[in-house]
């Protein structure tokens, strides 16, 4: 029962074209080694560089701000302040493109913002992507941002589509944040 | 003044900065937890080193494989920096190297040199 039951599980991920795919607590050195097994894997399949260094770099600003901005994290004292971040970060293929499906919890105070900005990021073309990442890449960081407030504009630049997004209610209080990159 | 070299790290480049030869390079790839704590040193160490720099010959070699977004704020701030001290006087040439078929890296030399009023800027592409 056991082995169907995740044959079964394994089998829905490969039917969804899913390269690999990481539920939970996502920390920095999590991030470095999924990231070089993503991109020895695309190299031995003779991905072209400029790809696999636009999947790496969808993938890094993700999982950068699942560790960064998840509303669902732990944290704690064990010798050491430790904080984790929970979170979801999906690779595959599907109709000859690279798809990077990243998702977490955000507050619902947050989510209007996100929105906002993802909105504006899908109206844009690529030029104007470009023109906007340079303008910000000039600016002082925003006070609550823990980074540098470009790493969107880092995905949208690298993607070959407008970026997918959703927000599902979970409470009052919360949203299950989803944001779907193709390459 | 003292050299700076800090060895590269899984996330992070190496810095060989050697302020008597006037010869400073970045290599590798960065990524960290939190950018400022790899930068705000290397800042620091630019900051005294050009404001007694007036008049030298300085050349700044920048052989970069990947960085994510935070610390392409932190190059932007960087060349910003190196951009007044050229303009202040020194005689600053940057050499911005890529792999040939690295259209990545190759774009974001050519966004960073657009900036730059005062620097020589090479784009070297490597085979």
């Amino acid at each position: 029962m056991l082995a169907k039951q995740y044959r079964s599980f394994k089998h829905d991920l490969d039917q969804r074209g899913i390269i690999f795919s990481f539920s939970g607590y996502l920390s920095e050195e999590i991030l470095y080694s999924l990231g070089n097994a993503l991109r020895q894997k695309m190299t031995l399949e003779d991905a072209n560089i400029t790809t696999v260094k636009k999947v790496f770099s969808v993938f890094v600003e993700q999982a950068q701000n699942i560790i960064r901005y998840s509303a669902e994290k732990l944290s704690g004292d064990a010798g050491q302040t430790i904080e984790l971040s929970s979170g979801m970060v999906t690779i595959g293929t599907e109709n000859d493109r690279f798809f990077i499906v990243c998702a977490n919890v955000v507050l619902a105070t947050d989510e209007p913002r996100l929105r906002q900005r993802l909105e504006l990021l899908r109206s844009m073309d690529r030029d104007a992507i470009k023109a906007y990442y340079k303008e910000q890449l000039r600016e002082a960081p925003e006070e609550q941002s823990k980074g540098a407030t470009i790493g969107l504009i880092e995905i949208a630049r690298r993607a070959s589509e407008p970026i997918e997004f959703d927000f599902d209610p979970i409470d009052d209080q919360k949203f299950f944040f989803c944001m779907k990159v193709s390459i | 003044m003292d050299n700076l070299t800090i060895a590269a790290t899984e996330r992070s480049p190496a810095v060989d900065f050697d302020f008597a030869a006037g010869r400073l390079s970045l290599k590798g790839e960065s990524y960290p937890e939190d950018a400022s704590a790899v930068f705000g040193p290397i800042f620091s160490a630019l900051e005294t080193f050009f404001a007694a720099t007036e008049g030298r010959e300085v050349t700044f070699d920048f052989d970069m494989a990947y960085f994510n977004s935070s610390s392409a704020k932190a190059l932007m701030n960087m060349f910003q920096m190196l951009d007044q001290a050229a303009a202040s006087g020194c005689r600053l040439t940057v050499n911005w190297f890529f792999a040939a078929d690295d259209d990545t890296m190759k774009e974001f030399g050519e966004d960073f040199s657009e900036d730059l009023d005062h620097v020589t800027f090479n784009l070297v592409a490597v085979e």
